[in-house]
């Protein structure tokens, strides 16, 4: 028998495969949790394993949604790894099982390239697809489960009024401004570690952060630091210019023979740079990808083309891994 | 405030004519004759940079010579850039 301990109320009745074939047992409850994304279904399409595993998945992703406002990466990372226990519960539970209708693996698979991406906060569970079947994905298409981190972010910023940048070299903390070699004022601030470009057209550049919120957040702090000495300082068109990452594969990589199979997207020069070049199409990102393991990537607006253009490359840097 | 009206006269010129020379010699002397080398460390408070004139102020410093030590809670250095580097600090 299953452990019933486990289940809501609602799913005890499920947790045998004849419980949930007789028709008298409810599928869909209006005790279940909002947002589970269970639509109603004729009871031929059921199957008592997938839902059992639907239901336990769902509670697992809303106890991790709830710990995700404390903790956004780690939380990240125990999805991937549910999400990937799941998948490997699921296949092994099908072999045992036989025959089961449906294929869970097939959502399974699904639901990780839908899972909600580090940085973004769903407010409601992903909804799960629907028991109608699917055009098969490869069941192995787990998630690398790792995460490339933010090492970088370019913003820009307009505050809306001319300045002086003499004034604002010679009254403000930590500024440079050598009008004869780069006729913007440079200043730093310690916290978020940033430096700022300012330019007398009242345009601002501010490079150094690690996540959106502190290069917004170091802009604005900017733009205080302006406006006390006296311009008339405003937060206007705030636009994330470029993102950088960088991660590690953790094995070596054949960097030749990547650049034969990838001519159309990579460039490798040894003799000029040791990383090889490669220049995504889609999302149009630049990885830097060395023969050690570690890849950067940077061209990107958003944190979810980072985390794609990662989840895209992978595949392809593990068929290039060295075995010696 | 006492007026610098008398500094048009034979005294007040030939004063002045020395402050110019006392200026090169200043100036000569750092560059070329003092030879001394002092090492310090410390805490950067605040930095700036205009007009080639760099102002530092520093928290915790100790100035290291190789006859002696001294230390100070906050000093700011004011340092020209010039084609003969020279700086002068005050505690």
């Amino acid at each position: 028998m299953d452990q019933n301990n486990s289940l809501p109320p609602y799913a005890q009745g499920l947790a045998s495969p004849q419980g949930a074939m007789t028709p008298g047992i409810p599928i869909f409850s209006p005790m279940m949790p909002y947002g589970t994304g269970l639509t109603p279904q004729p009871i031929q399409n059921t199957n008592s394993l997938s839902i059992l595993e639907e239901q336990q998945r769902q509670q697992q992703q809303q106890q991790q949604q709830q710990q995700q406002q404390q903790q956004q990466q780690q939380q990240q990372q125990q999805q991937q790894a549910v999400a990937a226990a799941a998948v490997q519960q699921s296949t092994s539970q099908q072999a045992t099982q036989g025959t089961s209708g449906q294929a869970p693996q097939l959502f399974h698979s699904q639901t990780l390239t839908t899972a909600p991406l580090p940085g973004t906060t769903p407010l409601y569970p992903s909804p799960m697809t629907p028991m109608t079947p699917i055009t098969p994905a490869t069941p192995a298409s787990e998630s690398s489960g790792i995460v490339p981190q933010l090492q970088n972010i370019v913003s820009t910023v307009n505050l809306g009024c001319k300045l002086d940048l003499k004034t604002i070299a010679l009254r403000a903390r930590n500024a440079e401004y050598n009008p004869k070699r780069f006729a913007a004022v440079i200043m730093r601030i310690r916290e978020p570690r940033t430096t700022a470009l300012i330019f007398s057209s009242g345009k601002m550049v501010c490079t150094g952060a690690k996540s959106e919120e502190q290069s917004r957040l170091a802009a604005r702090k900017y733009a205080r630091v302006v406006q006390k000495l006296g311009f008339p300082a405003k937060f206007l068109d705030f636009k994330i210019q470029n993102m950088v990452g960088s991660c590690d594969v953790k094995f070596p990589i054949r960097l030749e023979g990547l650049v034969l199979t990838h001519q159309q997207f990579s460039s490798y020069e040894p003799e000029l740079f040791p990383g090889l070049i490669y220049r995504m199409i889609k999302p149009r990102i630049v990885l830097l990808i060395f023969v050690s393991g570690k890849v950067v990537l940077t061209g990107a607006k958003v944190r979810a083309e980072i985390y794609e253009a990662f989840e895209n490359i992978y595949p392809i840097l593990k068929g290039f891994r060295k075995t010696t | 405030m006492a007026y610098q009206l008398y500094r048009n006269t034979a005294l007040g010129n030939s004063l002045q004519v020395i402050l110019l020379q006392f200026d090169k010699a200043m100036n000569s002397a750092l560059a070329q004759t003092v030879r001394n080398r002092v090492n310090f460390r410390s805490f950067l408070n605040t930095y700036r940079s205009c007009d080639y004139l760099w102002s530092f102020v520093l928290n915790g410093v100790e100035f290291r010579e190789v006859t002696e030590l001294n230390k100070a809670d906050e000093a700011k250095i004011v340092a020209c850039d010039d084609k003969n580097i020279g700086s002068n600090t005050t505690e």
